[in-house]
């Protein structure tokens, strides 16, 4: 090994220096005695008795002496870090433009992968905030073997069954939304709520913070009415007084008695502010024909999410001997409960992630290349210094001094870059996800944006460096063209067909998602959403004890909003399209088909609605009528169904006219079918379309409704017209959510939007740093083919011919990124395939496109330094040689 | 530590001194010290180098390779600021605990 790579002293070193500092003083010392009259030889003697074990003390100072030596030699390091880094710094600010162009790129790529982790690890990586939040599982119904491809909800036995007889689970809670109207002191409120079971708040295993947590006695149906509060809750509406425990509120106008507030920290998965217990009667009416129960369990330590699964599965098929009609077929279905909140953004997420790293592999490139011009550019400096006696590592040592300044640089504008982009990027995380795992950048995040600076600082730093130690110093000194430079041309020729190759991946990435978002706009929902308000009424079983009574308020209701001036239209439906989660379904037999033995009829998803409703919203009649003023309570019970749910009761027949019912039951609800319309996406666009049935709310009530308005011509005063007319009728029933169908249809479609949105501004970015790329290595190689193209003028090449030559060689280069490309991304749009809707991940359009904006990017980026070589005079060109 | 029979310290207190007029090698020093303490402090010639070298760690002296006055070659020591620093504080720490001795022992009463 050479001396160069040697740490610490060289022991041989330090013995000859020790040996030598006591020799000189023996020797003096004998000199002296001489002096004194001694002979030589007792010279010597008495100097070396004065002297004492010489050996010993040898030993010693050799042992000091590499010491010293060594702090020596540290102190010197530091010191030459220091002058590195003074030295960088200068070279850096003599060089702004490059300076800038790297800070922006590094900061461009530090920043985004920041943002995209922060977003990354709060989210998906960061546990849930519940303690041992892995033991957590959300327990589903399998229907998947009865056609449904969604997982289901429990059915009220079913429930029971998985908490009196799992042998897996430490706890099991079961619960329902629940959301009550709070009144008293303040505005009406509606709170979104649970009603759970005793061991909700043992499963998430987070007491409360006042008060106590729920006991088996408060589940009975006959106790006393007691609820929890959310800290945000108690502090909004009580002012946070503890004095509200044991005290009376007042929800859906009766008194419910508070037992504890939760601490702030507490987000419950489903987002709610306000807990009761489940109170299921028992005997429960609604047995197993309701599927209306949602449970979430903890698992006991140790156990597996597949032993739990085998455990419930066991549960759910011993059930089938009990009510076969309902249970044949019918599995259970665990998913970890940090799957289940974070589930919808996931993949997205990953595939960013994966886009984001390619944005900074793009970075260190595109840097890589900018190090290699500007080491080419300085050859003559560096082979000065070398002829100065500068070592090679010493040089070697400098450049990366040089480009870790840059990156430590580059880090802290990416930093800020990166607190920037994580609040763009959070805007694409639903606030139901948001407010579980809250986003904030951690220890963890900061830590990952300084790796990855020095790791890019050493990854664009490394090439350059070597190359320059390996390229003939000395030669570059005498001149120019050393086989060096030859050698460098060679790999960057390659990392810039390497960069165009990472552009056309996330620039088909970008496609496919525009495309899957375009196809989204494309979808016919089957209705129309524009100036359609919505604003949700529940009528409280407390004031308005008969059902009969909601009738008569929603009619005074309706009809003076009719008659307001600034409503154009009012309709109703108990649940409105386009509302996130919570769809309704129900059995329906077309009258005298029976289903074929031992299969379950279809569910068939059902809405109650006004009778202008389905006008209002413009559906496609396609058979029969719409409901009319005769279809009201009394009168024969009518239903208007889809063209899915026609062609699933009557593939052969006409429906309009026939009979349908809810059950074999002679006793059942039979309705008469009036009339088929369009296909409806009432969910929006990403979700297939479902048979569907609509029933006249006169004939079939509901105590919760959402109102669909249509203003005259200014939607606020609509809303204000709305509010008047409800405070007339009901002074202490809420208003929920006021929003409109345009509002739903872009919060459905928010995700998609986004992550096209986000993934183009990346692909925007690393083609715009691989034309770069293009753009700087070919200005480069013109200028360093001055004369070579001067000769080829000089002896009756046409400009036009350089122009050709050059143009070329630019799109040997495009064609070599793009095949590379295709196939990188023919690999890794698999990466996006849960993101994509009405495109494949081959789109073949989109490839295409995506290839010709790339090449001709690369070609236009080679066309200035194409038309520069076409114009090279000759004899300039020449005369410099 | 060699030369142990000298009070502790004393032998760096006085290395420090004979550098206080200019740099010198380690054979004058040693020199230097016998002539001011008229050999009545008994040090072993050879303590002086592990001395001087711990003291060099420490940062009071620096080191270098140079002649001497009869052309031969020697280590020359020479005092640093840090070096200079330690001479000062040292004399007056010497200085005060030689006369508090010196009255203690000179004591006529009980």
């Amino acid at each position: 090994m050479s001396r160069r790579f040697r740490f610490g002293p060289r022991a041989k070193d330090i013995d000859a220096d020790v040996r030598r500092e006591i020799e000189a003083h023996l020797e003096q010392r004998a000199k002296e005695f001489e002096r004194e009259g001694m002979s030589l030889e007792q010279a010597r003697n008495a100097a070396l008795t004065a002297f004492g074990d010489r050996e010993e003390i040898e030993a010693k100072v050799r042992a000091l002496r590499d010491t010293t030596v060594r702090q020596q030699r540290r102190r010197l390091w530091f010191d030459d870090i220091r002058l590195d880094t003074r030295m960088a710094l200068r070279s850096l600010l003599k060089s702004p433009t490059f300076t800038v162009v790297a800070l922006l790129t590094l900061g461009l790529g530090i920043g985004a992968n920041t943002a995209v982790f922060s977003v990354l690890r709060s989210v998906i990586l960061r546990p849930l905030p519940y303690p041992d939040s892995d033991r957590l599982v959300q327990i589903w119904t399998d229907h998947r073997a009865r056609g449904r491809a969604e997982p289901e909800w429990l059915t009220p036995p079913q429930y029971e069954a998985y908490v009196s007889q799992n042998r897996t689970f430490e706890f099991v809670a079961g619960y329902q939304g629940w959301g009550p109207n709070l009144t008293g002191e303040g505005n009406p409120e509606a709170i979104a709520g649970g009603a759970v079971s005793a061991d909700f708040l043992n499963v998430l295993g987070v007491p409360p913070a006042l008060g106590r947590g729920f006991l088996p006695s408060d589940d009975d149906p006959n106790a006393e009415q007691v609820v929890i509060l959310s800290d945000a809750l108690w502090k909004r509406r009580f002012n946070a007084d503890p004095k509200i425990l044991e005290a009376g509120i007042q929800l859906n106008g009766e008194i419910w008695t508070v037992i504890g507030v939760m601490p702030e920290s507490f987000h419950p998965p489903q987002q709610w502010e306000i807990l009761r217990t489940l109170r299921l009667p028992s005997p429960n009416p609604c047995g197993h024909g309701c599927i209306v129960m949602q449970a979430i369990g903890r698992l006991q330590p140790g156990v597996t999410v597949a032993q739990a699964q085998v455990d419930l599965q066991a549960i759910t098929e011993r059930m089938t001997a009990e009510a076969p009609q309902e249970y044949e077929g019918v599995g259970s279905w665990l998913v970890p409960l940090h799957d289940q909140v974070t589930g919808p953004v996931r993949p997205a997420l990953f595939a960013l992630f994966g886009a984001v790293l390619f944005v900074m592999l793009l970075a260190c490139v595109n840097l890589a290349s900018l190090m290699l011009v500007r080491a080419g550019s300085r050859g003559r400096e560096f082979g000065l210094r070398a002829a100065l006696g500068a070592g090679r590592g010493r040089i070697v040592r400098q450049l990366l001094t040089e480009s870790l300044v840059l990156a430590v640089m580059g880090g802290l504008v990416g930093l800020m870059m990166g607190w920037i982009g994580t609040r763009v990027l959070a805007r694409m995380i639903p606030s139901g996800i948001q407010s579980v795992q809250q986003i904030r950048p951690d220890g963890i995040v900061v830590a990952f944006t300084v790796g990855l600076a020095l790791l890019a600082g050493v990854v664009f730093g490394i090439v350059p460096a070597l190359q320059t130690a390996r390229a003939d110093l000395m030669g570059v000194l005498r001149t120019a063209h050393a086989q060096g430079s030859r050698r460098l041309g060679v790999l960057r020729r390659g990392l810039v067909a390497a960069e165009l190759a990472i552009a056309l991946v996330l620039l088909v990435g970008a496609g496919l998602l525009l495309r899957t978002f375009l196809s989204l706009q494309q979808t016919d929902l089957g209705f129309r959403t524009d100036g359609i308000v919505t604003a949700g009424i529940f009528f409280t079983p407390a004031r308005y004890q008969v059902i009969e009574r909601v009738d008569g308020a929603l009619d005074d209701l309706l009809q003076g909003l009719r008659a307001h001036p600034s409503v154009s239209a009012v309709e109703v439906a108990d649940i409105p399209p386009l509302a996130p989660g919570g769809d309704q379904d129900m059995t329906l037999l077309a009258d005298g088909l029976l289903p074929p033995d031992g299969q379950r009829p279809s569910g068939i998803w059902f809405r109650r609605v006004s009778h202008g409703y389905l006008s209002l919203l413009g559906v496609q009649l396609l058979e029969g009528r719409l409901f009319g003023p005769e279809d009201r309570m009394g009168t024969e019970r009518v239903a208007v169904i889809t063209r899915e749910t026609a062609r699933r009761l009557w593939p052969t027949q006409d429906a309009v006219g026939r009979f349908a019912t809810t059950s074999t039951d002679p006793e059942a609800t039979r309705v008469r079918i009036i009339g088929v319309i369009g296909d409806l996406r009432h969910d929006g666009p990403m979700v297939p379309i479902k048979p569907q049935v609509f029933l006249s709310l006169e004939q079939f009530r509901t105590r919760g409704a959402t109102l669909l308005l249509t203003p005259e011509n200014d939607r606020g005063a609509a809303i204000g017209a709305l509010r008047s007319t409800l405070n007339e009728i009901d002074a202490d029933m809420p208003l929920v959510g006021i929003t409109s169908l345009d509002e739903r249809y872009a919060a459905a479609t928010q995700l998609p939007r986004y992550f096209a949105t986000i993934l183009s501004a990346f692909a925007a970015a690393a083609l715009l740093l691989s034309v770069i790329g293009v753009y700087g290595m070919m200005a480069y190689s013109v200028s360093q083919r001055r004369q070579e193209i001067g000769v080829r003028l000089a002896l009756g090449a046409r400009p036009e011919g350089v122009l050709t030559l050059i143009m070329g060689e630019g799109a040997r280069l495009a064609l070599l990124g793009l095949g590379a490309g295709i196939v990188l991304a023919a690999l890794s749009t698999r990466l996006l395939q849960a993101n994509l809707y009405g495109v494949g991940k081959f789109d073949v359009p989109t490839f295409a496109v995506v290839s010709l904006i790339l090449v001709a990017s690369a070609l236009l980026a080679c066309w200035i330094p194409a038309r520069r070589a076409g114009a090279v005079d000759p004899v300039i060109a020449l005369r410099e040689e | 530590m060699a030369g142990s029979d000298l009070f502790t310290g004393s032998l760096d207190i006085l290395i420090l001194k004979s550098l206080n007029w200019g740099p010198l090698h380690g054979y004058a020093i040693g020199k230097w010290i016998r002539q001011w303490t008229t050999e009545v402090l008994p040090v072993q010639e050879g303590a002086l180098y592990p001395a001087l070298h711990r003291m060099e760690r420490k940062g009071l002296l620096e080191e270098e390779w140079g002649v001497t006055e009869t052309n031969r070659e020697a280590k020359f020591y020479r005092l640093t600021r840090e070096g200079r620093k330690q001479l000062k504080t040292d004399v007056i720490r010497w200085k005060t605990y030689a006369q508090v001795m010196s009255r203690a022992l000179a004591a006529a009463q009980p």
